[in-house]
């Protein structure tokens, strides 16, 4: 079977993220000053005009996909597609809908985008993802997230139910593999550490000012790191933000006709799997497999099989680690250890900014920030510029692919990409 | 602010840190609040409470010992000498030993100079702004004296692993960040003065409020600060310098009656503004009414130039706003561009004088005062380009004369600050 990228390949022509450090609530801006300012960036470092999408558009060749997941209750607005009718008039008339899979909307918007272009549609894909969080308080704002998992068994009437989640998927990595408890928790906090660690080389980043170390992450249930859910504490979720990514991707005919994007980055792969909502469904479904999450593993090896790669041919890695819960399922996911084997990947340094196989370079959802419905977009960004050399002072060396997994919900809808140079 | 600062110390540097104080329950006590400026209980293990019977020790033992005592040249002169004595008995250990202030005006030079001579050159300033958790501006002064080997290590240092940012500049009256901030905030506090009859206090702060690139008004700054540390610094300031912004840094004599009467700000429960309670229990704004002498309610102007940058910060309309500002010929507008504009050349002119790179203006006043940092400024103006040829409308031609403005735009180079993060939408 041949690979994803054979033909009609989607390039990566770039984009723009705003600085997850601001609180646009704070600014008293709203999301159309949001969406200007990353729609403008995005085009201007992929030196397309406002006046070339017109000119796009008069031919049906451009179309924009919105990933957000909540914002009709953070910020009272639906319609998010059409929403960019507001940012500037070259959108009048371009294709554009929102696309929602809880955190992992913006992969669902590039699989949109991506599979338009591969079949011919349009030549040039604005693939926005955005969140506004801090518009409401924490226990306001878990209640919405709560809308990502089941809501009416998991969610309705929980305070934070999602740390809860991660903090039960904490509990069956213990009863599965029957880890020394300790270890495991020591694992995550030095997961934690790392992603902030990474975060303060990222200009972007939310946490770039904060302070974090292992101590302070593997000592739980203390004032400043106190329980969360379960096991967890704090240092070990990601943050809530306000920010929005845009990823530009275009076709094959597109290049052709613009040749200085000929040396840009291509979508190799991608996967795309659905897991039983419920968690305790999940954890049922997985007995008989080696896995915890076997969806998430299965996304991942769908993403290996499309682009014709192994773990060893991937540089680099963004993950979702909205809680080290995550992030270290996603290990074994991506093939760096055996399942049940993670720790070994965290403590031998692989994972590490300067290991073999660097996760979050960036500082992931941890210490980057999480703006749910930006997320996707946000690593995809992120994968691109690690193999194009333009993550500036988080640039890992010598990356030629980067694989990216986004999960919405808890571990429910799975979305794997791979970017990589030709 | 020296909890502060040891908490910077031991969190970021992951260092053990004495904390010494005249009293060893101070001591503690700061000990145990430390951790809540950077969150982290796990620093509480890396500081150790001390006074200054334990201070020849605790100098022995370190490798950077940080003066925090009281910005007053008596205060720190003193406990400057007890290090310097206590040193002096340890000269094997503490050769090389960084020693250092966080003055943020005195002469570091001068300070310096109650050193023994063989450890005079280890001597700098290392100026930190409050709260030093969320303001990272690091400003560093090296001395005539200095060894500059072991300064560049110190800046390494604050740099890369107390994650500051750091700008190194002479040693000088209030050094960059606040020679530039204060210029603005006195500015302020004269034109309050001279249109005390169109609301005076609040009516300046209205017009250079949130929307013209920071956090807080500038006189809301200054009360926060409290009227003696700004007229410390304004004083300081018009005693010890001469440029074109000579005149701003004097202090005006309303103000000086408030500091008499003890109204110095937010500190002594009011000063430029007063915040009282009613016996509803709602809390009642109050401003200082410069015309009658008397407390009045802070009152809502309503600027139609303010509203409408309001209005176009809000949709993202940067460059709309700004042309709101420099077309509307309101007196609120002309005054606010103004200010504005004189912000950015003194800006420039002062890293001139006490910086070494044209960005250090942008670093001090985006991380030591949340503002729009004047190169930042410049760019939200509409370039270099622009900002010239409103600088030639609008500033008095005298001080055009005195600042050759084609020179001093001539280092301006791009922020690395975004300064549509800085203009908010709001009053």
């Amino acid at each position: 079977m041949g690979r994803f990228y054979d033909n009609n390949k989607v390039y990566v022509l770039g984009g723009a993220q705003t600085d997850f450090e601001r609180n646009w609530t704070k600014e008293g801006k709203g999301v159309v000053a949001l969406l200007k300012e990353v729609v403008t960036d995005s085009l201007d470092d992929v030196g397309i005009s406002y006046d070339d999408i017109k000119v796009l558009n008069s031919e049906n060749r451009v179309a924009c996909f919105v990933g957000n997941f909540i914002a009709e209750n953070y910020i009272n607005q639906g319609h998010l597609g059409a929403l960019l009718t507001e940012v500037n008039e070259a959108f009048y008339g371009v294709p554009s809908a929102r696309y929602e899979a809880a955190c992992a909307s913006s992969s669902v918007a590039l699989d949109a985008a991506i599979s338009r272009l591969r079949c011919g549609d349009y030549d040039v894909a604005i693939v926005v993802g955005f969140e506004l969080m801090k518009t409401v308080d924490s226990m306001t704002g878990g209640d919405y997230l709560g809308r990502a998992a089941f809501y009416e068994k998991e969610g309705q009437g929980i305070q934070l139910p999602f740390p809860k989640l991660f903090g039960k998927l904490a509990d069956e990595y213990i009863a599965k593999y029957g880890l020394d408890e300790q270890r495991y928790l020591d694992a995550l906090a030095r997961i934690s550490d790392i992603n902030y660690g990474n975060a303060k080389r990222n200009p972007l980043a939310q946490t770039r000012k904060w302070f974090m170390d292992y101590e302070q992450a593997s000592h739980r249930d203390t004032e400043t790191n106190m329980l969360v859910g379960g096991r967890l504490g704090v240092a070990d979720c990601s943050q809530v933000t306000d920010g929005a990514a845009v990823v530009v991707l275009a076709s094959e005919r597109y290049i052709e006709e613009h040749p200085g994007y000929k040396e840009n980055p291509v979508v190799k792969g991608f996967g795309h799997r659905t897991a039983p909502f419920l968690f305790s469904k999940k954890m049922a479904d997985n007995k008989d497999s080696e896995y915890v999450l076997p969806w998430t593993k299965q996304a991942v090896d769908d993403c290996y099989r499309r682009s014709g790669l192994t773990v060893d041919d991937i540089d680099c890695f963004e993950t979702h680690d909205c809680f080290t819960s995550s992030e270290y399922a996603a290990i074994s996911a991506f093939g760096l250890t055996e399942p049940g084997k993670e720790y070994e990947a965290v403590e031998s340094g692989l994972i590490a900014f300067d290991g073999k196989k660097p996760i979050n370079p960036s500082g992931g959802l941890i210490g980057c920030g999480h703006p749910v419905g930006a997320s996707g977009a946000r690593m995809f960004l992120d994968i691109y510029k690690q193999v194009s050399g333009k993550a500036g002072g988080y640039q890992v060396k010598n990356v030629r692919n980067a694989m990216m997994l986004n999960i919405g919900g808890s571990a429910t809808t799975n979305y794997a990409f791979v970017v990589g140079r030709l | 602010m020296g909890r502060n600062v040891s908490a910077i110390f031991a969190s970021f540097g992951h260092a053990k840190v004495y904390m010494v104080s005249r009293d060893i329950d101070k001591s503690e006590s700061a000990r145990d609040k430390a951790y809540q400026s950077v969150r982290a209980e796990s620093v509480k293990n890396n500081m150790y409470p001390a006074d200054y019977s334990m201070l020849e020790d605790c100098v022995k033992e370190s490798d950077i010992v940080f003066e925090s005592s009281a910005e007053n040249w008596n205060v720190k002169s003193a406990v400057t000498a007890q290090i310097a004595e206590a040193a002096a008995k340890h000269m094997d250990e503490c050769r090389n030993t960084v020693f250092c202030t966080g003055s943020s005006g005195l002469s570091i030079t001068a300070l310096s100079e109650i050193f023994p001579e063989e450890l005079r050159r280890n001597y700098m300033g290392m100026h930190m702004f409050n709260p030093p958790y969320s303001m990272t501006l690091c400003e560093m002064t090296p001395t005539a004296h200095s060894n500059r080997e072991l300064f560049e290590a110190a800046m390494d240092y604050c740099r890369s692993v107390l994650f500051r940012t750091v700008v190194e500049v002479k040693d000088s009256p209030a050094f960059l960040g606040n020679r530039i901030g204060f210029q603005f905030i006195n500015s302020a506090l004269q034109y309050a003065e001279r249109y005390k009859d169109n609301g005076g206090i609040d009516y300046i702060d209205a017009i250079l409020g949130p929307f013209t690139g920071r956090n807080m008004a500038p006189l809301m700054t200054s009360n926060f600060v409290g009227l003696d540390v700004h007229k410390a610094i304004a004083d300081n300031l018009y005693q010890n310098t001469d440029d074109f912004a000579h005149e701003d840094f004097i202090f005006p004599e309303f103000a000086d009656k408030l500091i008499a009467e003890g109204n110095l700000g937010r500190k002594s429960g009011g000063g430029l503004y007063k915040t009282v309670l009613h016996d509803s229990g709602a809390k009642i704004h109050l401003v200082y009414d410069i015309g009658a002498g008397i407390y009045r309610p802070v009152m809502k102007y309503t600027f139609p130039f303010a509203e409408a940058m309001i209005d176009a910060f809000h949709e993202g309309d940067y460059d709309k706003a700004f042309r709101v500002l420099t077309n509307n010929h309101s007196l609120e507008a002309k005054i606010g561009c103004g200010f504005l504009l004189k912000y950015v050349l003194y800006s420039l002119r002062a890293t001139e004088l006490v910086g070494y790179e044209i960005s250090s203006a942008d670093d001090a006043m985006a991380a030591g005062f949340n503002w729009c940092p004047p190169l930042a400024m410049i760019q939200a103006f509409g370039g270099t380009d622009s900002f010239a040829t409103l600088c030639r409308e609008r500033i008095s031609p005298d001080i055009l004369k005195r600042i050759d403005l084609a020179n001093l735009l001539r280092r301006v180079e791009p922020s690395k600050y975004d300064y549509r993060r800085f203009v908010r939408a709001k009053r």
